[in-house]
């Protein structure tokens, strides 16, 4: 069996008949001739009269068959490669590789680039039903490519392309939408590549419809490899672009809280980041920002230039404890999907921060925690709890979010161990030295050449010896978040500190340059007042004078509150990392079986109003999921497990404790920042990145399926032997049943 | 080609509309080109005296003679003894048919009338019979200049019929002309050629020399058709509709069979044959009756 390039030109198969009109024609059109000598006639159509007929039968079905090798040859008739094809025996494999990241949601004019992507498929699909060899077709999407555990994640999955075959295809494509997350093509292909039956010889033709963003071929390395195996299991590769240009894309790519503390009753700071990936410069860019679902002022940036990235800070105050939502939007553009953005903030009552005096009289806590926690109408949300240093050697200090100590002459080894515990998991610690700092069990113990937790080795108590008439501040603050505030001549409440004792540092002890350690604030006379050191995750500040005012009095003067509260926001952990959930991820939820029941009920966002990728309603009210939680790997605790997260927004989880009390902890799921990227890879960039892998590439206007290549060999050139064969014999059959005079031309 | 013979073409003769003219013509025209013929003058040559008889025509009476003898000798000359023809020219329906300048049928005429016109020239007898399934009229033998006419006037036959029995009318001429003398046939030879051949026979067995024009048509001889064509009977009711290049090749070996069995039937009864084309130019028919004569002189 065959197909053509051109089938709609087999039409003109109806030419064949144009001879037998001819003839006919040419019969009733025929002269009369009153002839003379008809025994003549008569004798030689007596005589051969079959045989005339039979030589202008052959020679009338010869014109009709130069006719139809025409019609034949214009409409470019494909053969099969083999006989095999022939009988029936070989196929063709198509599999399309659909990219449903939601950066295909880009939209332009009166399209999009997925639904040109729909466009392109739907033309596949409509030629192979026109084809009438042995095929299968398998549609994959790029969000699904993953799924393995889900058994068939394809849409169509070999299937047999039969003639309404597009009408099903089409039905299909009907219901599909872009996808939320950010996926590239290497699992697809990969999935391509183990579906492709090497072991058997078919044709295989893999589309990758996709956007080619660039962010997806940064590293091309995988997808060269496994596009090169595909080449070399010689299946044809060709690479639909679906996008005309690089559009403009305004994105919120963070919403996240800021570093500090975040209590109940307590302001606390937000940032908001907004992505201009467009070569243009953005204008005066609204932020619309919610609180629990309350629109509050929104924020505007004046400026954001082409390919960068800015960022506000807002002020957050929620009343009470517990998890909030926080929503940012921007106004809408090309690419929708990243105009949303959503955070939850687990705010407790108040944040517990550990103060360890080695004072009996605990002054330098004292004064810190009356900075913390001023108390009265003021709220700072931290809860300063004063402790004695053996609270180090028993107790936990996983709740609390920063520890200080003071003036501490002495660590047991076990709490000196479990500080550099919580330090390295995230914990914030601070130091201040005071009269019973011994400088060898600081060295000895804490510093450790570096190693340990103190950031500098210390030498002794030593008196600041300068003039105090000479004018000039005894403090000397670099840019750094703690003194940020102090920023600026203006500004001269630290200028008031006067420092006259302070532990000393050896005087060539300078930092690292490698290291962690940075020196934030310096005495007048160079030596070091306040040392930063990274250990593990956590940080560490230490100071090397007293916290209250008997080595300095900057416990008395302002900046004291300020520096010190900003030094709590310092040394409090990083936000949670929950708060970069991304779509596509399995919705997880840790939780206690002593304190809940197992059965878990997830309520998916419903304000969207939209559809996920695979044409279902998002999960919202009406379709609320149920799980039960299984245990969990490591045998401790449960976990409740719902399939990923399809759209981003707040996900509700709804648990019920074992004396039958609902509680409800929320999630928010937000999609891939990066993906609103829409930058793409041109076709020579995609040529130099796909080096030595054999691929046609396409736009997508301008994507045909080509017939030829479908269906095997293009016979046109045989079509035109056959028809020189043909007009060659008609020629030689009708010069033999013609008269040919020498000289004169015949009579007509 | 001579120039003479240029004019004597039948697209030349053609544009001479009156009979007598053109036979004139070619005549003239033909002689012109023959200098010194060798047969001029042997119809006129004495021959004999014989003794005056009532009857002959006193303008032949030698009055020498009779001056020296006083006795009517009359003188015979060659031609009066030599020639006596007859014209016998087919002017049935297949004669009708011609591609060129002029149809059969106006091709015999021209030449049956400058053949009468030559031999009246030369003073020998004349008769004619234009016949198709008869014979339409028979012109007997006369010697006068002005006998052409009557010749001329025979010759025209509105409405030509097929001729069905060629013997019956040689037989016929046979009977009509008892004395020996020339028969000169002018026809395409459509017909029944057992009945021909019998005819001319019989024509040979009563003494008559006879000479076959053979006219055909150049059409006829090389069927040079193309294209689907409905062929006519002239003669017969029938019709072929075909394509007659695949048809030519037959046509061409019947045709040939045709024109051998007609030769060999003229050889077997010693009779002249002359296949005659009707775009030959018509001195060829002159020159063909000519070398006829000088044949049947040296015989004689």
């Amino acid at each position: 069996m065959s197909s053509f390039v051109n089938p709609t030109l087999l039409w003109g198969l109806a030419l064949v008949g144009v001879p037998v009109l001819i003839h006919l024609i040419n019969l009733l059109r025929h002269r009369r001739v009153p002839w003379a000598a008809m025994e003549f006639l008569l004798e030689s159509q007596r005589r051969n009269s079959t045989w005339i007929k039979l030589k202008q039968l052959f020679l009338l079905l010869l014109r009709m068959a130069a006719v139809a090798a025409v019609v034949l040859l214009v409409a470019q008739p494909i053969g099969c490669n083999q006989l095999g094809r022939f009988l029936g025996g070989r196929k063709t494999q198509h599999i399309v590789l659909l990219d449903d990241s939601f950066s295909m949601g880009d939209r332009w004019a009166n399209t999009s680039a997925f639904e040109e992507a729909k466009k392109v498929i739907e033309r596949i699909g409509d030629e192979l039903s026109r084809q009438p060899m042995s095929q299968t077709f398998t549609l994959l999407r790029f969000s699904r490519a993953g799924r393995a555990a889900d058994g068939s994640p394809a849409d169509f999955y070999e299937e047999r392309v039969g003639s309404d075959f597009g009408q099903r295809l089409r039905d299909r494509l009907a219901g599909m939408r872009p996808s939320q997350r950010s996926v590239g093509p290497d699992a697809a292909l990969r999935a391509a590549d183990g579906w492709i039956d090497k072991e058997h010889d078919e044709d295989r033709v893999v589309y990758l419809v996709s956007d080619f963003r660039a962010h997806d071929w940064q590293e091309p390395e995988d997808l060269a490899k496994t596009l090169a195996r595909l080449d070399s299991a010689k299946a044809q590769l060709r690479l639909v672009n679906c996008v005309d240009a690089a559009h403009a894309n305004l994105a919120i790519t963070a919403l996240e809280p800021l570093r500090g503390t975040r209590a109940a009753g307590a302001p606390f700071y937000m940032g908001v980041t907004v992505t201009n990936f467009g070569s243009d410069v953005a204008d005066s860019v609204t932020v619309v920002l919610q609180e629990d679902g309350r629109v509050r002022p929104s924020l505007t940036i004046d400026r954001i230039g082409p390919g960068e990235s800015e960022t506000r800070r807002f002020s957050v105050y929620f009343e009470t404890a517990g998890e909030h939502t926080i929503g940012s939007s921007i106004s809408s553009d090309p690419l929708a999907t990243d105009n949303l953005r959503f955070a939850i903030v687990d705010l407790p009552a108040s944040v517990p921060v550990l103060l360890i005096d080695g004072e009996r009289d605990q002054i330098h806590a004292r004064y810190l925690a009356a900075a913390l926690a001023p108390g009265g109408a003021v709220k700072t949300g931290i809860d300063p709890r004063i402790e004695s240093p053996s609270y180090l050697n028993n107790k936990p200090l996983d709740k609390f979010q920063a520890i200080y100590l003071f003036d501490v002459g002495h660590l047991d080894q076990p709490a000196i161990d479990a500080l550099e515990k919580y330090v390295r998991q995230g914990g914030g610690l601070g130091i201040f030295v005071g009269e019973n700092t011994r400088a060898a069990f600081y060295n000895e113990k804490l510093y450790r050449d570096g190693a340990g937790l103190f950031p500098l080795p210390l030498l002794a108590k030593t008196q600041l010896l300068v003039d105090r008439l000479e004018k000039g501040a005894d403090l000397e603050v670099s840019d750094h978040p703690i003194f940020r505030v102090f920023a600026g001549e203006r500004n001269s409440y630290l200028a008031a500190v006067s420092v006259d004792h302070y532990m000393a540092a050896p005087r060539r002890w300078v930092p690292e340059a490698t290291s962690t350690t940075h020196v934030l604030a310096r005495l007048r006379n160079q030596a070091p007042f306040c040392v930063e050191k990274k250990l593990g995750e956590g940080r560490i500040v230490a100071f090397t004078s007293t916290a209250a005012p008997v080595w300095n009095n900057w416990a008395r003067n302002p900046s004291f509150v300020v520096a010190m509260l900003e030094l709590q926001s310092y040394l409090a952990p990083p936000p949670s990392l929950d708060a970069n959930r991304v779509v596509g991820a399995p919705i997880e939820l840790q939780i206690d079986p002593g304190h809940y029941q197992s059965e878990v009920r997830l309520l998916a966002p419903t304000d969207r109003g939209s559809t996920t990728a695979d044409g279902d309603a998002i999960p919202g009210e009406s379709s609320t999921q149920v799980t039960s939680a299984a245990p969990h790997e490591s045998g401790q605790g449960m976990r409740a497990v719902f399939p990923e997260a399809t759209t981003s927004g707040i996900y509700e989880l709804q648990l019920t404790t074992t004396d039958n009390k609902a509680e409800v902890r929320r999630l928010a799921f937000n999609v891939e920042a990066d993906e609103g990227n829409l930058n793409t890879v041109g076709p020579e960039e995609l040529r130099t990145r796909l080096e030595g892998v054999a691929y046609e590439y396409h736009d997508a206007a301008d994507f045909r399926v080509n017939t030829q290549d479908l269906a095997g060999t293009n016979l046109s050139q045989w079509m035109l032997y056959l028809l020189v064969a043909i007009l060659l014999g008609e020629q030689a059959l009708a010069y033999s049943a013609s008269y040919h005079p020498s000289r004169e031309g015949a009579r007509s | 080609m001579s120039d003479s013979k240029r004019f004597l073409h039948p697209e030349a003769i053609k544009r001479i509309a009156r009979l007598d003219l053109r036979a004139r013509y070619i005549v003239e025209g033909f002689l012109s080109g023959t200098h010194r013929s060798p047969y001029f003058g042997q119809s006129v040559e004495f021959a004999e005296h014989r003794e005056y008889t009532p009857g002959d025509d006193l303008r032949h009476i030698d009055w020498k003679v009779w001056g020296k003898q006083d006795r009517y000798y009359v003188k015979r000359y060659e031609e009066e003894t030599n020639l006596r023809s007859t014209l016998l020219v087919d002017v049935s329906g297949s004669m009708r048919y011609g591609s060129g300048a002029m149809t059969k049928y106006e091709y015999v005429c021209t030449l049956a009338v400058s053949l009468a016109y030559l031999l009246l020239r030369q003073q020998d007898a004349v008769g004619c019979i234009p016949f198709d399934e008869t014979a339409r009229s028979m012109v007997p033998l006369r010697t006068k200049r002005n006998h052409l006419q009557s010749v001329i006037s025979a010759l025209d036959v509105s409405e030509p019929k097929q001729k069905t029995d060629v013997h019956r009318i040689l037989r016929q001429v046979a009977e009509s002309y008892p004395r020996r003398g020339v028969i000169i046939l002018f026809s395409d030879l459509l017909t029944n050629r057992p009945g021909l051949f019998r005819g001319l026979q019989l024509l040979r067995q009563r003494g008559h020399d006879v000479m076959v024009f053979h006219v055909m048509d150049d059409d006829e001889l090389d069927f040079p058709f193309n294209g689907p064509t409905r062929f006519e009977g002239l003669e017969v009711p029938e019709f072929i509709t075909c394509n007659p290049r695949a048809l030519r090749e037959g046509y061409l070996k019947a045709l040939g069979g045709f024109l051998d069995e007609v030769r060999r039937g003229c050889r077997r009864h010693t009779i002249d044959y002359a296949l005659v084309r009707t775009s030959d130019p018509l001195d060829a028919a002159l020159a063909a009756f000519l070398s006829y004569r000088l044949r049947m002189h040296h015989r004689a």
